[in-house]
């Protein structure tokens, strides 16, 4: 497939709302779905389901949010991007720690279910597992000592980020394709042990278990905002913008609720807590064959595969804005000549992300990766608020409809699901946010790009049109 | 310093002829060496001789190539000194690098693989391996090439940024004053593709090709600084960056003259890191308008270190 903005002309408006819907599902389900479950229900029971439709409401209304805020920013990107183009440096600064909560950790956190299901995959093929020594985290309930399939997977994305390896938009569909066919297969089967019984004690934990669950499913839903990210090259942003995001909102809601509804209905509660490979375990109950759990296992490795690719890229390309801006070191956005793509800054990345995949167990990752994201997402409302604000006269490709109320449902919504996440999460998360900003007061502040008074570019005047 | 052809009538041969001719005559007139490989016969002692008559075929056909390469370039180029030589060999590759290392050549010519489109450069089984093997720089045709010219009329240096390829440079500029022509150092890149879904936006990459573009602006400006102060920076050199979202359309990027000739560094990694990396200079080939030179790293590394020797000792010069 050839890249999607033409080169060097106007950008032109070729996304449909097909496509643009199929960016959304490709980028949120098949994230956190293959494995949130284990994490979640333990929290909330059955009702479950709720959880799922809450952490959906708040993802699809920050999304929208999201997606006027790109269209009010004449920059391309992240969160960042926009944060640093309309809320200054400080805010910037502090959605760049969020999303490397968002991207970084998700990628580790996808690393980790994507060994769960290999090492799923290698026991019904070949009768073969990897030790839990070399399969899972030190700190986690089956204690090891790394999670070396995960940090295999990062690497290899790595070599291949290193290498210029892009997902094409057609390989993009295909795995959506695969992702989906997967996840309605178990629907299926899941669906011929639906047992009332199951549902019985629906709220074990009543509503405070369904927030607490909200807040590590909210993790499913992130990659929504790819949708709003894809904004200048959308026909009729308008339209199809709001359209896009409800159409894979509802696709990606539809297919966890019922994924959810048969998961909690074919076993009781309780058997969650602590399943490997959770989906695929679940089918093999069911069934009584391998089979159904061998499918899933090989879907789930071929897809999870892809959004590691696809997330780690997203972390190494905001890091690289970043270097650009002079908010980060300036070897993170060198470009190594010799492969044309950000070497160092992948490597780093790859570091990182390993040691995180390799030692920190699942749920720990996901519950940081969920407030990451939250909280950039209460920022992006926030901010649309701001530039109505601020900037009334602005023009804007995509306007949020039922201002000022969908901006302030979104906060509340997001809100609500933060709510539900532990006090540790949260500990974890302000230290995080307090060395980040640390680090920019003493030292992104003084070597910024928008910070006059310290320029590090190189004065000379570049060669203008490519002549000397 | 000879130029040595191989020459196969079928295979691109002509191209080759006309190649080595524009070569020959760019600068100070080259002898060129024309070198046809015919296959090795069986050297074991036999009463029947049982491969005599396959050998005489053999040198028959290659005589008959080299009386066809004669004729072409008596017509073409009665002023050169020209030579000619077959030789036997099982490896045509490895047989012509002998030819040429025994003749005390400095380039060795081919043509293009027949599987090309008339005006494509396409590596065929004797420029692939001597490509990844030679000693001397190689020169290659577009299949079905005519020169249209007397002489080289630009030299254009295919600049990455490399150390390897400030040395490249280096050895073209100082290849460029001897011959005459015009210089010009030219970078060619291409905007990564687009990952889908797109979920830091689809321009990332623009960004990217951005940085990237501000860098080689850099490192031509202090690759060609180098140049002046050894004295090879010609007034009418030019600097260019070529970029497109394929090989095919940064190559098409910048203009072409007639006459113009592309100098590339082969890469000084070894096979793992070819592979491993994708070989930029394999696509840059691939799509050139042009006739290629292929110089070895070694090559390009030994003449810049004489080079600044030599200005080190001889200020003036």
């Amino acid at each position: 497939m050839r890249a999607g903005v033409e080169h060097g002309a106007e950008l032109k408006r070729t996304i449909g709302t097909f496509q643009l819907t199929m960016f959304g599902v490709g980028a949120t389900v098949g994230t956190g779905i293959f494995f949130v479950l284990s994490e979640a229900v333990p929290k909330s029971g059955p009702s479950v389901i709720i959880s799922f439709l809450i952490a959906g409401l708040a993802a699809g209304l920050a999304a929208i949010c999201y997606a006027e805020l790109a269209s009010t920013i004449p920059v391309s990107g992240s969160t960042y991007s926009y944060a640093y183009a309309a809320l200054g440096e400080v805010v910037a600064m502090g959605v760049a720690a969020c999303l490397l909560l968002e991207y970084g950790v998700s990628t580790a956190a996808v690393a980790v279910g994507w060994s769960q299901y290999l090492n799923k995959l290698f026991d019904n093929l070949f009768g073969f597992q990897l030790p839990a020594a070399l399969s899972h985290a030190p700190w986690d309930d089956d204690p090891g000592v790394l999670n070396l399939p995960a940090v295999i997977l990062v690497v290899l994305c790595a070599l291949l980020l290193i290498r210029g390896a892009s997902e094409s938009a057609a390989v993009n569909t295909v795995m959506v394709i695969i992702k989906l066919s997967v996840l309605g297969m178990f629907i299926v089967i899941a669906f011929t042990a639906f047992d009332t019984d199951n549902l019985a004690d629906f709220a074990p934990y009543g509503v405070s278990g369904i927030g607490m669950a909200a807040g590590t499913i909210f993790f499913s839903f992130i990659g929504l905002d790819a949708v709003s990210t894809a904004g200048e090259e959308v026909k009729d942003p308008q339209r199809t913008m709001p359209r896009a995001i409800i159409f894979a909102l509802l696709t990606g809601v539809t297919i966890y609720v019922l994924l959810a509804l048969t998961a909690v209905a074919a076993q009781p509660w309780t058997e969650f807590d602590g399943q490997e490979a959770g989906l695929a375990q679940i089918l093999e109950n069911i069934v009584g064959s391998p089979w159904p759990g061998t499918v899933v296992a090989a879907g789930a490795v071929i897809s999870i595969f892809s959004v590691t690719l696809v997330t780690m890229y997203g972390q190494t390309r905001i890091l690289f804005a970043m270097g650009r801006d002079g908010m980060l070191p300036r070897q993170f956005a060198q470009v190594n000549p010799r492969s044309q793509t950000p070497v160092f800054n992948t490597i780093v990345v790859a570091i990182i992300v390993s040691i995180l995949a390799a030692l920190v167990p699942l749920d720990k990752l996901a519950d940081l990766v969920s407030i990451g994201t939250l909280v950039a997402f209460i920022v992006v409302s926030l901010g649309v608020i701001i530039l109505r604000r601020t900037m009334p006269d602005i023009p804007r490709g995509f306007k949020v409809p039922g201002y000022p109320v969908t901006p302030v449902l979104s906060i509340v919504a997001c809100v609500y699901v933060l709510s539900g996440l532990s006090w540790i999460t949260y500990a974890w998360f302000l230290v995080w946010l307090a060395v980040v900003l640390a680090f920019y007061f003493l030292w992104g502040r003084r070597h910024s790009e928008l910070n006059p008074g310290a320029k590090v570019v190189d004065p000379d005047n570049p060669i203008q049109g490519g002549q000397l | 310093m000879t130029i040595v052809v191989g020459f196969s009538p079928e295979k691109g041969g002509r191209a080759a002829l006309e190649l080595a001719v524009l070569l020959a005559r760019s600068g100070q007139q080259e002898p060129l060496l024309v070198t046809t490989v015919t296959p090795q016969h069986w050297t074991t002692p036999s009463m029947a001789r049982v491969d005599a008559e396959f050998q005489a075929w053999a040198t028959g056909q290659g005589e008959a190539a080299l009386r066809q390469a004669g004729e072409f370039l008596s017509g073409k180029a009665p002023d050169l000194e020209v030579s000619y030589r077959q030789v036997a060999g099982r490896s045509v590759p490895a047989a012509l690098a002998k030819a040429c290392a025994d003749a005390g050549g400095s380039l060795l010519v081919l043509g293009s693989s027949r599987d090309s489109r008339p005006g494509q450069v396409v590596l065929g089984s004797t420029s692939e391996p001597l490509l990844h093997s030679s000693r001397f720089p190689v020169a290659i045709a577009p299949r079905g090439y005519r020169a249209h010219c007397a002489g080289i009329s630009r030299m254009t240096c295919s600049y990455s940024g490399t150390e390897e390829s400030g040395d490249l440079l280096v050895a073209v500029a100082e290849m460029s004053r001897r011959i005459g022509g015009t210089l010009r150092v030219v970078t060619f890149g291409v905007r990564g593709r687009t990952m889908y879904p797109p979920e830091v936006g689809l321009a990332a990459e623009d960004m990217v090709l951005a940085q990237w573009k501000e860098q080689i602006q850099g490192f031509q400006r202090q690759a060609l600084h180098r140049l002046s102060e050894l004295g090879l920076l010609p007034d009418s050199a030019t600097a260019a960056i070529a970029t497109g979202t394929d090989w095919a359309d940064a190559m098409d990027e910048v203009e072409w003259l007639a006459g113009e000739v592309l100098v590339i560094g082969s890469s000084p990694l070894g096979t793992l890191a070819r592979v491993f990396l994708g070989s930029r200079a394999t696509k840059i080939i691939r799509y050139s308008p042009v006739p290629v030179v292929v110089v070895p790293a070694a090559v390009a590394s030994k003449v810049a270190d004489g080079v600044e020797s030599e200005s080190v000792t001889d200020p003036d010069g």
